[in-house]
């Protein structure tokens, strides 16, 4: 079960995990789009009132395409047998946490939190926080605790995939994966908000 | 079957041989030999290096054979290519 939730890539074979991974992106993007979620960043997740229903297939292409990129070049670079397959398997199957986190809207519950929060700390002075129902806390909070949670689970995803497409060992090789990480959330951005769709 | 120690349990240095024995007649043979590279592996990376060779090097039959992934295959074998590298 651990390997399953984990590290599927040292069992299974890759046109299993292909077909499964592009299955999930499939369903996880409709999933967004009921629930009006979008996936503007690799590790990304907002809640939006308007949505259109290829934005978020656009938004899980974006990131999908960018980790596998970024990381097979890494990944070549640290072993030249590395393999893009491999490479795309970890990226499509890491946003399956992600796809988890728009039921978190039903009942457009989040984007109602997130107005009265907005609209109370939209002041020059001290925000009053007693206006906020106790419910919402609740619910903020726990949202918050399963983000985070979810977003450490496709963090891991992402980088046992990565560890066992490229045979990665050592702190070096971790160090570059979180820089490639983080190298394209911020192409994901900028990408994001300059292409209009 | 005997496991062949390949380490000295006294200072874990590399062992060698130093007879060999003709099951038939008796003969024996005394002498210095270095163990072969292959037999210096561990018994599993040496049942490894069997099954790479009966499947005639596809390492993707013997994946699904063994029911493991691909790349943690090749990295086994990489592995294996490293301990070789190393024992040389």
């Amino acid at each position: 079960m651990k390997t399953l939730l984990l590290n599927p890539f040292k069992k299974y074979q890759e046109n299993k995990l292909v077909i499964i991974g592009i299955l999930a992106t499939l369903l996880g993007s409709i999933i967004a789009y009921i629930f009006s979620a979008r996936f503007d960043g690799v590790i990304d997740i907002h809640f939006v009132s308007s949505i259109n229903l290829w934005q978020p297939f656009i938004d899980s292409f974006i990131n999908i395409s960018l980790l596998s990129l970024i990381l097979f070049a890494l990944g070549k670079y640290i072993n030249k047998k590395t393999r893009f397959i491999d490479i795309l398997n970890s990226s499509l199957l890491s946003r399956v946490p992600f796809y988890v986190v728009p039921f978190f809207n039903i009942g457009t519950t989040m984007q109602k939190i997130n107005t009265t929060l907005l609209e109370t700390l939209k002041t020059d002075k001290v925000p009053d926080l007693s206006n906020i129902p106790l419910s919402f806390i609740i619910t903020l909070f726990i949202f918050s605790i399963v983000s985070i949670l979810l977003l450490v689970w496709s963090i891991a995803i992402l980088f046992n995939g990565y560890k066992v497409s490229t045979n990665a060992k050592g702190v070096k090789s971790t160090i570059l994966f979180f820089v490639a990480l983080l190298i394209a959330e911020v192409l994901s951005k900028i990408i994001m908000i300059n292409l209009p769709y | 079957m005997k496991k062949l120690p390949i380490f000295c349990p006294s200072c874990e240095s590399n062992l060698i041989v130093s007879e060999l024995s003709c099951s038939n007649c008796d003969t024996v043979i005394s002498g210095s030999f270095d163990l072969p590279k292959i037999l210096q592996l561990s018994p599993e990376n040496q049942e490894f290096i069997l099954q790479f060779v009966l499947n005639s090097g596809s390492l993707k039959k013997m994946a699904i054979q063994m029911d493991i992934s691909y790349p943690t295959m090749r990295n086994k074998l990489d592995e294996i290519i490293e301990a070789l590298q190393t024992n040389s």
